[in-house]
């Protein structure tokens, strides 16, 4: 048990360390040396190799603002999405191999509002660039200049996983997508003047194009998408289709795009899985009436679907939204007890196999949803009309 | 005839004039570029609201005048909004509004740091073995603080109140952000960055209790410095992570470098981390620290049975190094990561130390010791809600080449939120005879567990 008597007498200071420690040891140093300059050599033509690529190296959290990104910035940007868009946002892992990604960046692009905030600082803050960090010159919050709903007067985690700055989800209303292509149109300006023209040009041509997906290209030829782009964010668009005439007919008849085929489903009441449809919703006149979710972020107990499933029950709710990556079982439940169509539609591109670009993610989403809705439409009238107009 | 065709004239110009004025927005659009229409609007829009201004600065006006009439010395309230645009914010076409704030109340309260407070309840009670610690302890208190402290560095502080003892400081460190050539400097006091399990806050164990492993190589804290960390994310062709983490500082108690004499301990850690898929990542680390370390119990116990304390000096200054390495493997399906996961993470430690001994003629010999301990964790889970892991330990002592335990832990988890989680866990350690008898306990120790760990505050994200 005790280790074998040497020779040594009385209490003496430890000789210097043994032969095999002290070989051990400087043998050990000096493979940490050798290695450490080999890396350094292999650090040093990575380097070089990565200067060599002299594009814009965009880094997107989430596949939405990849995809504007890439409307924007083509082939000047060299372009990582960190999300999958068949994943939550809110849940998404950090792992280190995007801290590689991110110590090239040129440009970081959040969404913001806290959507990532349990994965996106300790990513950004490991970095060693400076630039990703809130407040460099490549860290860009797409929230900034849209118009947040939702913000919780009271802040308290008994309302479960609120964002204290207000729903994130932003891009589930189109038009949101034209201030985020502005912002990141900025920002790749500030990143490579050089391309400036090109960024400003490939920002009005996407935005040309989203208008007329909104409105329908017929519409945006007569009245402009910018007018009608304005309007809609003042919340005047009804009237301002309503009470102008082109021949002798309201400029409605000629309403097109996503929004004309959701004209049917305008009003009609919907439930939805998660708080994430908020923006969708009211840009195209659905209601949200309850959630699958009791509070956000909370599992749905028992209790809560059986409460939901007296409230869909009443028949005025036919259709369930529901996300890719969140569980089925209840949502189907709800569907077999109630009869109510369960739709999965994505919140993200990439959530779906058909939706490659965020203007066929609104084609799928705008698709579907009026088909079940329109088609679902109740004889009895829906309760909450919310002013809709046909 | 010419009266006729004036009237004519007016009457086509009457009737045009209203569909004119209707139809404008959409026929000049038609008709003109539509900048210059756009330009036309927007100015309208801008005489529109600059008459709005003059109208509400005029009822302004008149109220302050009617106010400062009541109680001039109170001034007017005038909100500011505790925000600034971005550089070059880009100037959409629809009406941006400020980026949310919920009032100027807030804006103080915005540059303090993020505060949490998390405590673990633990309840313990012996199946088979000693029941000296059967009860409940709020076993740890922990309240944290994180902010930047400019733009070149953050601060994070620890406080820990553990159950029974004086409060202290757990971590307190700096951490750059504009070092050049990918390096990271960390200074303060600050857990080693020695394997996967030795980093981690005891909130945040995947198990209860530490592994046998570290109790016995570190001590019932992590392995921890006061001084300096250094971490560079080494460049590489292939895009991989690999971190080099080279620490010096004084290490804080432990087992391993427990030396009275203020001698420097240094680690070094070097991390890879590889993505196997979309699913699937793998991490691997080899850690080396060294150090100094002070007699061991025996050696004191041997004198003091000798009457020897005092008189034998043993020395202070022995030197001692732990080897470790682990890995860690996990699944979690990109699409479903928040209801199934898996990991599988192990580490092995060696420690070789020297040490002195007292010999049957009260001599004091010195000699070197080898000890070898390790873990392996497996967790899985299959809702949202539950998990369930195992953990396998086996271990040595590193004052000893004799003592031995292995144990085995059985934990079930429920996480009714991201803020809180409960755990069961049964715990089973078995001694060697020489280890029973050193310590005086049985060969068998069964224990049963439960911890509460609820969450409040701003608490920081967790690394991968």
């Amino acid at each position: 048990m005790r280790p074998t008597r040497g020779t040594s007498r009385i209490a003496r200071r430890a000789p210097a360390a043994p032969a095999a420690l002290a070989n051990l040891v400087s043998s050990t140093a000096f493979g940490v040396v050798a290695v450490a300059a080999v890396l350094a050599a292999i650090g040093f033509l990575a380097a070089r190799e990565a200067r060599a690529d002299s594009r814009v190296k965009v880094v997107a959290t989430l596949p939405n603002l990849g995809t504007i990104a890439t409307a924007v910035g083509v082939d000047r940007i060299d372009l990582t999405v960190i999300a999958s868009g068949v994943q939550d946002a809110h849940f998404v892992d950090p792992k280190p191999s995007w801290i590689v990604k991110l110590r090239a960046a040129d440009v970081l692009l959040v969404n913001g509002l806290d959507l990532e905030i349990g994965w996106v600082p300790p990513l950004a803050q490991g970095a060693r660039n400076q630039k990703v960090l809130p407040g460099g010159r490549g860290y860009v919050d797409a929230s900034t200049g849209v118009r947040v709903v939702e913000i919780p007067a009271v802040l308290t985690r008994a309302e479960g996983d609120v964002h204290p700055y207000g729903n994130p989800h932003y891009l589930g209303d189109p038009l949101n997508a034209e201030i985020v292509a502005g912002t990141i149109a900025e920002a790749l300006k500030r990143a490579d003047p050089e391309g400036a023209d090109l960024y400003e040009q490939n920002r009005r041509a996407f935005v040309a194009r989203l208008h007329e997906a909104v409105f329908g290209r017929d519409l945006v030829g007569l009245a402009g998408g910018s007018k009608l782009a304005r309007e809609a964010a003042a919340g005047t668009l009804d009237e301002f289709l309503d009470g102008t005439s082109i021949g002798g007919a309201p400029l409605r008849t000629r309403l097109g795009g996503w929004l004309g085929k959701m004209a049917p489903a305008r009003g009609r009441p919907i439930v939805t899985y998660h708080k994430d449809f908020s923006y969708f919703a009211a840009r195209f006149g659905i209601v949200v009436v309850d959630y699958v979710e009791p509070k956000p972020g909370i599992p749905p107990s028992a209790r809560h679907l059986d409460e939901l499933t007296g409230r869909l029950k009443r028949g005025d709710v036919r259709v369930i939204v529901t996300r890719p990556y969140v569980e089925h079982r209840s949502t189907d439940a709800l569907a077999e007890k109630t009869g109510v169509k369960v739709l999965t539609l994505p919140l993200e591109v990439g959530g779906d196999p058909q939706a490659t670009d965020y203007f066929r993610l609104f084609d799928l989403a705008t698709g579907k949803l009026a088909a079940a809705l329109g088609a679902a439409a109740s004889p009895q009238a829906p309760g909450a009309a919310g002013g809709a107009a046909r | 005839m010419r009266s006729i065709r004036i009237a004519l004239a007016l009457s086509l110009v009457a009737v045009l004039m209203p569909a004119a004025i209707v139809a404008a927005p959409a026929a000049a659009q038609e008709a003109g570029p539509p900048e210059r229409r756009e330009v036309d609007e927007l100015k309208a829009e801008v005489r529109a609201l600059r008459d709005q201004v003059s109208a509400l600065q005029r009822q302004l006006d008149a109220l302050m005048k009617g106010e400062a009439a009541a109680a001039p010395a109170v001034p007017p309230a005038v909100a500011t909004t505790p925000l600034a645009a971005p550089p070059a914010a880009p100037m959409p076409a629809a009406a941006p509004t400020p980026p949310p704030a919920t009032g100027p109340a807030r804006a103080p309260s915005l540059m303090n740091p993020a505060i949490s407070a998390v405590f673990q309840l633990i309840g313990n009670t012996a199946i088979g073995g000693r029941e000296d610690a059967d009860g409940f302890d709020l076993s740890e208190a922990e309240i944290a603080f994180e902010s930047t402290v400019d733009p070149y560095a953050k601060m994070n502080l620890y406080l820990s109140f553990p159950a029974d003892e004086s409060p202290e400081i757990e971590e307190g460190y700096a951490t750059t952000f504009a070092l050049p050539a990918s390096l990271q400097l960390k200074g303060g006091r600050f857990k080693s960055a020695f394997g996967k399990w030795n980093g981690l806050h005891t909130h945040a164990f995947p198990t209860i209790e530490r592994p046998d492993a570290l109790v016995n190589f570190f001590g019932e804290e992590s392995l921890a410095n006061d001084g300096l960390s250094l971490s560079w994310l080494i460049p590489n062709p292939a895009g991989v992570y690999v971190d080099s983490t080279t620490e010096v500082g004084t290490a804080r108690e432990g087992t391993s470098f427990n030396s009275a004499a203020r001698a420097l301990t240094w680690t070094e850690h070097l991390a890879f981390f590889f993505n196997a898929g979309d699913n699937d990542t793998v991490e691997m680390g080899a850690t080396a620290a060294g150090g100094q370390t002070g007699p061991t119990e025996t050696l004191l116990a041997d004198l003091d049975a000798n009457g020897l304390t005092g008189t034998l000096v043993p020395d202070e200054r022995l030197r001692s190094a732990v080897y470790g390495v682990d890995v860690t493997w996990k699944w979690k399906p990109l699409q479903q990561n928040t209801y199934r996961s898996f990991l599988w993470q192990t580490e092995a430690l060696l420690s070789r130390r020297r040490a002195q001994t007292l010999d049957p003629a009260l001599f004091l010999d010195e000699t070197t010791i080898a000890s070898a301990g390790g873990y392996s964790y497996l967790e899985g889970q299959w809702t949202r809600r539950w998990k369930l892991g195992l953990r396998y330990d086996l271990s040595g002592f590193p004052d000893s080449a004799t003592d031995r335990e292995w144990g085995a832990a059985y934990v079930v988890k429920f996480v009714p939120s991201e803020f809180q989680e409960l755990r069961f866990q049964v715990k089973y350690t078995r001694f060697n005879e020489s280890a029973a008898q050193r310590f005086g306990v049985d060969e068998d120790d069964t224990r049963l567990l439960l911890e509460w760990i609820p969450v409040i505050g701003a608490h920081g994200a967790h690394e991968y």
